[in-house]
């Protein structure tokens, strides 16, 4: 098992294959089970998100720390490259979406953009909000 | 809504469907609800549907006032349905179509699937005679 540089977080370890090959005891009911499957294909959809940081990390050879949307959450996660070449993940769980009416719907995407717009790259959320508004209009 | 467009809109009722006693409660399930709502039959609707009732609620009791069928389109639990609520005989028939699911994956396919939603909305209001049917939209801040 990896040293753990967050012991609090919830965290796994991939090898240089983006394979699960540790689990933290925080994310052993969710992930334990996928241990020596390849990240991207538990997680659908989920590898153009998360990919580029995790290989920006290991190039960097620094910890990289991010915001990301996926699976209607928002998470902070933090990988950290370990010396043979696994890479450390740690996140934290920011927002979640509620689809249960428009209201919380909206309400719940604002919070989650707020966080995202940490990170720049507004492009898409502007569509998106475009989209709200068009909706918003239309009824 | 005459007589005429009553009878139009029976016909194009969606096939899944439950029916309601006076006290909400579920007294039928259609096949097609069988599945996820098989055992939703003899309780209160409203209890295993947050804050359903406000959504709902208003087309069921102006179905019920009036006694003429009441069309509607709502978002509810990440989707866009074409509710259709009946008043009979053996109580309140709710005929219910799925027409725009929310995909959170991404933001890019969440952003796609608002626009497929609003584009469905917009088919919906040109159909529909009435635009008290998107009360339930107007949640939207």
């Amino acid at each position: 098992m990896a040293v753990t540089v967050e012991q609090e977080t919830p965290f796994v370890v991939l090898d240089d294959r983006d394979r699960i090959v540790g689990v933290g005891p925080k994310a052993e009911s969710q992930f334990g089970p996928l241990v020596g499957a390849r990240l991207w294909e538990c997680f659908p959809g989920s590898e153009p998100l998360f990919k580029p940081y995790y290989d920006a990390a290991r190039r960097s050879g620094e910890p990289l720390t991010f915001v990301q949307f996926y699976d209607g959450n928002v998470a902070r996660i933090r990988a950290v490259p370990l010396a043979d070449g696994r890479l450390e993940l740690h996140w934290e769980q920011l927002a979640r979406l509620d689809t249960l009416t428009l209201g919380s719907l909206a309400e719940s995407l604002d919070e989650s953009l707020a966080l995202l717009d940490e990170q720049g790259e507004s492009y898409e959320r502007e569509t998106m909000r475009r989209a709200l508004r068009v909706i918003q209009g239309g009824v | 809504m005459s007589p005429g467009t009553a009878d139009t809109t029976r016909s194009s009722a969606p096939g899944a469907y439950f029916v309601l006693d006076d006290d909400d409660r579920v007294v039928h399930l259609s096949r097609e609800f069988h599945d996820t709502r098989g055992r939703g039959v003899g309780h209160v609707l409203w209890d295993h549907l947050p804050r359903a009732r406000e959504i709902y609620g208003p087309s069921f009791a102006e179905a019920r006032a009036t006694g003429r069928p009441v069309e509607t389109t709502i978002f509810y639990a990440g989707r866009l349905k074409r509710v259709l609520a009946i008043p009979g005989g053996d109580g309140l028939a709710v005929h219910v179509e799925n027409l725009a699911e929310l995909d959170v994956t991404s933001l890019a396919t969440l952003t796609r699937s608002l626009e497929r939603l609003d584009a469905v909305l917009a088919d919906r209001a040109s159909a529909l005679p009435d635009r008290r049917s998107h009360a339930s939209l107007q949640a939207l801040p």
